[in-house]
């Protein structure tokens, strides 16, 4: 019953998005499996610098030339996804003078263009640098955003006829004849709308090549083909402020180490990182000393962030490969470079090929050459274009201005959603009302919403990704319940509960590595709007029993009569305070309920959830 | 930064005061050596004339006797930019101009620079602002624009969420802002020192300066709005013509329908007799204290239409054996925050601030009887400019009402005063910005105890005018909306007489209800018999 394939490509993190569009592209019949969403493993969870070469121009000089050629590749086909920022390598007075030399010989011989700038001009550009930032190299470092970037690959390829599975792990290689055939995926229950088959089901899927793009995992995945790949994970913390410090890449110019560069990203910068080795990709721990260090240090650089807000902080673990024997001891010594790995020649395995390492940077590039190599071994002639042909949202640029008045968008609202959607602006805001915005710290319009609700179905973290909603100050706190609202039209109510709750905690995992000062006090006024305004834990729609409505005061009954006591004892005292509230306020309550009354009414249109908190609020007078 | 710019020099010839302190013996006979604060020559030295930045503000008489004759003389004061480059720290030189003529960062000194102050032609960064906001919603629920304007996003998205969106390059700030009328309201509400008033009137400078069509109507209506110390110094020249021109027949009609100020505003009548003028008559102060001295910025208006609330201040303060000095001064800036007019407020805060701190030199503490001149001088200079002096300024600069209250036993004077013999009855209302200095319950209780006085406080709307706001015609019906609830707890209160310490809300009582409106110090000097 299962069909042949061309290609099953595992794995949907950039490295796998990028294979099955460029295989897609040279028409081969090609599957991609993930076992999450898209970026569901260290693609989502990385640092969103568009390398220019720099960090690697002494170290890794190959790294650092496929960087800077991949960074200009990608400004061109992925403009949406790119936020050219530039970057600056900054020296303290304590920095090595030699390196920075090295470095910008290093940047120079890879061809990576470099301009150096003293402390006063590095300062004009990044008012919040410090003041004994002696010097800098600018280079065009870069940010990018791995969501919209996977998204837009798989979009490419779904349109020249890939399938893409999401939510569907793979659960074992099929090997016969000491060959690889296929592989066995299951299809999980959870939200999503790429659930093709029935949940719970598992499904063979024959191919005539399988690509093991599962980065960290690959081991996992070569174990189930009887292969050794020997990846060496390693860790790494990123922080996320609140708002961007700095506008433009700022890197320490030192030879390595933690804590070296901020990444404007979106509307936030990330802080990074750490290089730590751990056993299993899926549990490690994740250390306050790690978030502490990001802002200790990188105070150093941009000392604005000592006592500026954190979100969230979150971990990724790279996919560091070494050729066995290699036996380095610090995991930052081990090459960042990417490995093609033919289980044909290697393990005598033929039918599978596994591509670790590398960078997102030059994903592209990576996925060119095992592309090459598939279609080597499949016999198959096509030529790559994906170095020249923009991916879906880059076509043109977005007329921002236009959409604005067209759509009745506020500005910085049309901006942002122009940049997200890129040259598909147009066509999302043509087909849903986009108004009202529903996250607004990161003014995500419900166009955008439902877009990305047609694209990714019923998992809200997948939406999250597409559109960015709950991903600014409130963490979701105001605006998982609107975004979860958005599936109701589609959805039945007990899936929209359950990706609510996933969004919601999904968004407090994150925070409990920021929970001081701001960040604390919105996770408590998070917690109590969910916790008590809205009931969320102990929802009468989420019980079992029937909710007794008689046991509730209706307020029909005159308040001042004691005779009410006897139903409940709570009624009564309550009762007595409100009779008392009522008097002491006399005309003013009515007043109130006059000016809020059309009030309410307004904010029913433009925001669902003031409406609601109104609704109960008022059910309690 | 030089604190000087080309208007100084003016202020500077025409009242000569500004250098003298120490030739203080003559006495205030306004001849020979100058005493602190009593004017020389000229009819008022407050030069009416300036040269702003870029065309001249369209005269007053444009709305004035003369109708709509000089719409079109925007851009007639010829190009000052090369004096300006040389005055003004170089701060315009950066093509993208400023908003506020913050500091040049070209220039910067790296021991001595706020952040905030450096971005490229002096635009403010206040992103940082966004960290203190938890989206609590309190902010929006006490907008009154918001609350009648369903097109206006409220302070919310206005302050934190537009700031935090905002990049270091993108100028592109919402048109929304223009509807916010500064009435600080969300300020207040913050339970989070959000500087909410602070980010709109960032974005609103900037949205003006790079976003406006700088030849429109709007646009030199607002300028003439926002510069309403130039208007009213001109027709107060020829008060009786100027007041009854500004309110009949054709400069009236050609108002409304050229400038878009609301056919139903009656322009204040303009004094016969400014205050200035009233004060150097009289020979400037009659106490001399070298103890208890009070800078009074008296603003624009108690000069030029309401002078009766500056005397009853200057008696009052004499009553008390304060010296009063009446340093030569400008617009508080509060009219030209709320039109997104900052170059204009920077310039007049120049001179404020200059003189109001050689004032404090000399043991002053400056006062004000207008709230929004106060909040000004507290809260929006030190949060916009970065003038020599100005966090000084903030921190000895008081209400008049205020001030007497935490240095004099008022009550006690009132109590030994003996009140009033015939009964009179006040409804009340507190400024917005007296409620964000804390100051919305003083007149109530000052008067509580006082005999023959009873005085309703009308609650704690906004009355809906917010300085220029309701002088707009597009903004005309939702400034009444807005005042609505006022007008009502006015009409209910026993009181036929209003009372404010705000002389635009005054105006607004005025309107809706056609009481007459009295300032907290008129009273006073009544019951002090002062
Ligand atoms: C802390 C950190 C910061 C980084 N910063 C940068 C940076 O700034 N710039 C840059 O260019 N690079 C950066 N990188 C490197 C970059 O993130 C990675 O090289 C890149 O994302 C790897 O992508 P991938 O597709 O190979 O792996 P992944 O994204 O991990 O994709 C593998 C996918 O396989 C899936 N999978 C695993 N097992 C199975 C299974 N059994 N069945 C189905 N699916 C499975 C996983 O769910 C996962 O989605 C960073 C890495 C880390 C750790
Ligand atoms: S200043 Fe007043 S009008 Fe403006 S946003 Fe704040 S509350 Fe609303
Ligand atoms: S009141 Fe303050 S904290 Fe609350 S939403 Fe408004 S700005 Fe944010």
């Amino acid at each position: 019953m299962d069909r042949q394939v061309d290609v099953v490509v595992v794995g949907g993190g950039s490295t796998g998005c990028g294979v099955v569009r460029d295989l897609a592209r040279r028409g081969l019949d090609t599957v991609l499996v993930e076992k999450g969403n898209l970026t569901h493993g260290t693609t989502g969870r990385m640092h969103g610098l568009l390398h220019s070469g720099g960090r690697y121009a002494v170290s890794d000089q190959k790294s650092a030339e496929e960087c800077i050629e991949e960074n200009r590749v990608l400004r061109d086909i992925a403009a949406h996804c790119v936020e050219e920022t530039g970057g600056l390598f900054v020296k303290r007075p304590e920095d090595s003078e030699e390196y920075f030399q090295e470095k910008l010989e290093g940047c120079r011989a890879c061809d990576i263009p470099v301009e150096v700038i003293d402390g006063e001009e590095a300062r004009r550009r990044e008012p919040y640098l410090a003041r004994d930032v002696e010097k800098a190299i600018a280079l065009p470092d870069g940010a990018v955003d791995p969501f919209r970037l996977c998204v837009s690959n798989a979009a490419d390829a779904r349109e020249h006829g890939a399938r893409i599975e999401t939510h569907a792990p793979v659960t074992d290689v099929l090997v016969e004849d000491g060959e690889v055939v296929g592989v066995e995926i299951e299809h999980e229950t959870g939200p999503g709308k790429r659930v093709h088959r029935e949940p719970g089901t598992t499904e063979e899927i024959r191919a005539r090549h399988v690509v093991n793009a599962t980065g960290a995992w690959a081991g996992n995945v070569g174990e189930m083909a009887g292969v050794d790949v020997e990846v060496r994970p390693s860790k790494g913390v990123m922080t996320v402020m609140n708002t961007r410090q700095v506008d433009t890449v700022i890197n320490r110019c030192r030879p390595k180490g933690d804590a070296d560069i901020v990444v404007p990203h979106e509307t936030a910068c990330i802080l990074g990182t750490t290089d730590e080795e751990v056993d299993d990709p899926e549990d490690y721990p994740e250390e306050d000393w790690e978030v502490d260090l990001m802002i200790e240090t990188l105070s150093e650089l941009v000392p604005a962030l000592e006592d500026a807000r954190t979100l969230r902080s979150f971990w990724g673990v790279r996919p560091l490969y070494e050729p066995p024997g290699t036996g380095t001891e610090d995991p930052t010594d081990i090459t960042r470079d990417y490995f093609l790995l033919d289980h044909g020649d290697r393990d005598d395995l033929p039918g599978m090929t596994t591509i670790v390492g590398g960078k997102l940077t030059t994903y592209r590039m990576m996925a060119e050459s095992i592309s090459d190599h598939v279609c080597d071994t499949l016999g198959h002639e096509a030529t790559c274009d994906t170095a020249d042909a923009p991916l879906p949202g880059s076509e043109s640029e977005a007329r921002m201005a236009e959409l604005m008045d067209e759509f009745g968008l506020r500005s910085p609202v049309a901006r942002r959603s122009g940049q997200r959607l890129g040259s598909r602006a147009d066509d999302v805001l043509d087909e849903y009302d986009p108004n009202p915005i529903v996250c607004n710290c990161e003014s995500v319009t419900r166009a955008e919403v439902q877009d990305a609700i047609g694209e990714a179905g019923s998992d809200l973290n997948a939406v999250r990704l597409r559109t960015r909603a709950s991903m600014g100050n409130c963490q979701g706190g105001f605006c998982t319940h609107r975004i979860a609202a958005e599936l109701a039209e589609e959805y039945p109510e007990p899936v929209v509960r359950d990706a609510e709750d996933e969004l919601y905690q999904e968004r407090w995992k994150g925070q409990r590595h920021a929970l001081w000062g701001e960040q604390l006090s919105q996770a408590m006024l998070n917690h109590l709007l969910h916790a008590t305004t809205m009931n969320r834990d102990g929802d009468p729609a989420n019980l079992d029993e029937e909710v007794d409505f008689g046991a509730f005061d209706d307020g029909t009954e005159s308040p001042d009569a004691g005779g009410t006591a006897g139903e409940a004892g709570t009624a009564a005292t309550d009762g007595g305070r409100a009779s008392d509230d009522a008097a002491a306020d006399g005309g003013r309550a009515s007043d109130d309920a006059a000016a809020d009354g059309g009030r309410a009414n307004d904010d029913a249109a433009a925001d669902g959830r003031r409406a609601s908190d109104d609704a109960t609020t008022d059910g309690g007078r | 930064m030089t604190r000087h710019t080309e208007d100084d020099g003016d202020a500077g010839d025409a009242n000569g005061t500004t250098e003298t302190s120490g030739g203080r013996d003559t006495g205030g006979c306004g001849c020979g050596e100058p005493a602190p604060g009593v004017p020389e020559a000229g009819r008022d030295e407050q030069p009416s004339i300036f040269v702003p930045d870029e065309g001249e503000v369209p005269e007053a008489d444009a709305i004035g006797a003369r109708g709509s004759g000089s719409v079109d003389s925007g851009g007639a004061a010829g190009d000052p930019a090369a004096e300006r480059a040389a005055t003004d720290g170089g701060v315009e030189s950066a093509s993208s101009g400023s908003a506020t003529g913050g500091t040049d960062s070209t220039e910067l000194d790296p021991d001595a620079y706020d952040p905030v102050d450096v971005f490229p032609g002096g635009d403010l960064d206040l992103r940082e602002g966004a960290d203190s906001c938890y989206k609590c919603t309190s902010c929006d629920t006490s907008c009154p624009v918001a609350e009648v304007d369903d097109e206006f996003p409220g302070p919310k998205f206005q302050g934190p969420e537009q700031w935090r969106l905002k990049r270091k390059d993108d100028h592109d700030i919402d048109e929304s802002i223009t509807s916010c009328s500064n009435c600080m309201r969300c300020d207040d509400a913050c339970p989070s020192s959000v500087p909410l008033s602070q980010m709109h009137n960032e974005a609103r400078g900037q949205f003006v300066e790079r976003q406006m069509e700088k030849l429109s109507v709007e646009y030199i209506r607002n300028r003439i709005l926002a510069n309403y110390h130039t208007s009213a110094s001109l027709a107060s020249m020829f008060p009786r013509t100027a007041s009854f021109a500004m309110n009949f027949g054709p400069a009236r009609w050609a108002m409304e329908k050229v400038m878009g100020i609301p056919k139903e505003r009656d322009f204040p009548e303009f004094a016969t007799e400014t205050f200035r003028e009233w004060w150097k008559a009289r020979g400037g102060a009659k106490v001399e204290n070298p103890d208890k001295r009070v800078a009074y910025f008296h603003g624009c208006y108690s000069n030029y239409n309401t002078p009766e609330v500056g005397k009853a201040m200057v008696r009052v303060y004499e009553h008390f054996g304060y010296e009063v000095m009446v340093p030569p001064q400008k617009c508080s800036g509060t009219p030209m925050f709320a039109n997104g007019m900052l170059k204009d407020a920077r310039r007049h805060a120049e001179t404020n601030v200059e003189n109001l701190v050689e004032a404090i030199g000399e043991g002053a503490d400056v006062v004000a009887s207008c709230t929004s001149c106060s909040m000004s001088l507290r809260q929006e200079y030190p949060e916009l400019f970065d003038l020599h002096g100005i966090d000084d300024l903030a921190e000895h600069t008081f209400e008049a009402l205020e001030y007497l209250r935490i240095h004099e036993d008022l009550e006690g004077e009132l109590d030994a005063a003996g009140g009033l013999d015939d009964e009179r009855e006040f409804a009340y209302h507190a400024p917005c910005h007296a409620r964000n200095q804390g100051l919305s319950r003083q007149a109530v209780e000052t008067f509580r105890d006082v005999d023959g006085v009873t005085m309703e406080d009308v609650g704690d709307s906004c009355s809906g005018i917010s300085g220029t706001y309701g002088w707009k015609e597009e903004k005309y019906e939702k400034s009444m909306e807005i005042g609505a609830e006022m007008f009502e707890h006015m009409e209910d209160a026993d009181g036929e007489v209003g009372m404010t310490e705000c002389p635009t809300c005054a105006m607004q009582m005025e309107h809706g209800t056609g009481y007459e409106i009295e300032h907290p110090l008129q009273l006073l000097e009544q019951t002090l018999g002062a």
